[in-house]
């Protein structure tokens, strides 16, 4: 993505300056241009000041704020950013004008990147006054600088990322850690906090025109708590892209929540035998192959006496033992396969249909197997 | 006097059939069977008494049985038994009321409920079983005079189920 718009720059602003269709609105992106390199180089000015409290509010913004797509954002802070470096208004008017093949997005952005440092500047109090902005703008800025003088700079903090946003914050991150010289501290951020922070970043540098930064303030973690939202989060803003599929490793917490549930499903809650509870090893526990379920204790009982399903009359299988075994440990993994905790309770219910031809007889012998087998 | 020696020893058993009586007894009461109605008889839950109302169209018609049934204390792996109280003229009702069912022998299966068995006993009326009879005279007459078997069955129950 970001060689490629390296790339594509100076080959669409050659194309342009060919078409003499477009100088007048060349002039007035220029005129805007200026606008907002004026008003950037206040925000730089500001921006070592400022620049950790930069992606606390940064993520303010981003709650009102329904991000552009990421790539062509990016796409369009480079440029402007690569224009900038070049320092000359000329190059800047086309390469922003060539920059939209789309006739309103150069302006609206290049207006959305001032008012977004107009905005924040008024309404940000004390040292986080232009800190929105600024982040965004001054990662963009960055973000050139990164490639162009470091291009081959390590990126270990963000671990691997098929998202376009994880690319994007990567080397948005790199960049502001390499131009405040705070490498480190930007290393040590977690991944989920730079995920986020990225589609902040992004959302408030683009859109903006929409944001009220002033309501920042009604959001509980706009006070100083700059951690990432997490995916559950109740407050976290619906406008954020969904988190979930960036997490490559196994989420614990949600293994166990969705593994509860499943249990439930078309298992009786009680054994129709003996109208005790089904507890979980007992709803996954299936000795017949017509699907009558009961509670281990009655299974076992009835196995003592003519051992045929009450279900279906049949007789259950001559060696219960290792034949449920393996049919019902080959039912639990496939249905609980992604789910870690749950395989470990299948090792122990199977531990429990094997104990079934040795302990079993001499808990039941003592009329309280219920309570220390389950135990 | 058989409570004192025999009612700690299968405490548990005791306990978990009753559980599952009282759980029959409740959806008893909120779905009764058609033309049936079942309950304890007293504070014993293992000892019910049953009534059945006579099949229209059959000899049995207009008629009300009554039934016992009594509970082993490892129900259901056991079968209730289900003895009737009315004399009735059927060849799978013992003399002394007891009825001969497959359901209630060797067919007993765990997973049947008290519902099931008094519906199977009203079939059971409506459709004798000869061929597995235990009053050899009633089925052979039902075999060979079905007419006549019908007239006595009608009989016995005016006399005894009215």
């Amino acid at each position: 993505m970001v060689s490629d718009s390296i790339a594509a720059a100076p080959i669409l602003s050659a194309a342009n300056t060919k078409n003499p269709g477009k100088k007048k609105r060349t002039n007035r992106s220029a005129k805007l241009k200026q606008y907002k390199i004026d008003a950037r180089r206040e925000q730089w000015l500001s921006q070592g000041a400022v620049k950790n409290k930069g992606c606390k509010d940064g993520i303010d913004d981003d709650g009102h704020v329904p991000s552009l797509p990421v790539g062509k954002h990016s796409k369009r802070e480079l440029e402007k950013v690569e224009t900038r470096r070049r320092g000359e208004d000329d190059d800047v008017s086309i390469h922003q004008d060539s920059d939209s093949e789309s006739p309103s997005n150069s302006p609206i952005s290049s207006n959305s990147s001032v008012l977004c440092g107009n905005d924040s500047g008024t309404n940000f109090t004390g040292s986080s006054s232009g800190g929105s902005s600024s982040s965004s703008s001054s990662s963009g800025g960055c973000y050139s600088g990164n490639i162009t003088e470091e291009e081959e700079d390590d990126d270990e903090e963000v671990e691997e990322g098929d998202d376009e946003c994880l690319d994007d914050w990567e080397a948005v991150a790199d960049a502001l850690a390499a131009d405040d010289k705070l490498q480190t501290s930007s290393q040590d951020e977690p991944v989920v906090e730079t995920d986020s922070s990225c589609e902040v970043t992004n959302g408030s540098g683009v859109g903006s025109m929409s944001s009220k930064p002033g309501s920042d303030g009604v959001l509980p973690w706009a006070s100083g708590n700059n951690k990432a939202w997490r995916a559950d989060d109740a407050f976290r803003p619906q406008t954020l892209p969904n988190l979930s599929k960036q997490h490559s490793m196994p989420n614990p917490d949600r293994c166990c929540g969705g593994g509860i549930p499943w249990s439930r499903n078309s298992v009786p809650s009680n054994c129709p035998i003996c109208c005790e509870d089904l507890d979980l090893t007992d709803s996954s526990f299936l000795p017949c192959n017509c699907g009558f379920r009961l509670c281990l204790f009655c299974h076992k009982r009835i196995l003592e006496q003519d051992g045929r399903c009450p279900g279906c009359r049949k007789q259950y299988e001559c060696e219960p033992i290792e034949t449920e075994a393996s049919v019902h440990g080959g039912s639990l993994t496939l249905r609980l396969a992604r789910s870690v905790s749950m395989i470990e309770r299948t090792l122990k219910c199977l531990q429990i249909i094997i104990q079934q031809t040795g302990p079993w007889v001499v808990f039941e012998h003592q009329g309280r197997y219920s309570t220390e087998i389950l135990c | 006097m058989i409570s004192g020696t025999s009612s700690w020893l299968p405490a548990t058993s005791v306990s978990a059939s009753g559980k599952r009586i009282q759980r029959e007894m409740v959806e008893l009461n909120n779905d009764p069977p058609p033309h049936c109605s079942a309950g304890p008889k007293g504070d014993n839950l293992y000892h019910w008494i049953a009534t059945i109302i006579g099949t229209p169209g059959t000899p049995y018609q207009g008629g009300i049985f009554f039934l016992d049934i009594i509970f082993p204390t490892d129900y259901p792996f056991n079968p209730p038994q289900v003895v009737f109280k009315t004399r009735i003229y059927h060849c799978n009702v013992e003399p002394d009321g007891h009825v001969s069912m497959g359901i209630l022998k060797d067919g007993w299966s765990p997973a049947l409920t008290i519902t099931k068995v008094l519906l199977a006993v009203r079939s059971l009326l409506t459709n004798p079983d000869p061929y597995n009879a235990v009053v050899p005279g009633i089925a052979h007459l039902y075999l060979g005079d079905r007419a006549k078997h019908d007239d006595i069955a009608a009989e016995w129950t005016v006399r005894f189920a009215k």
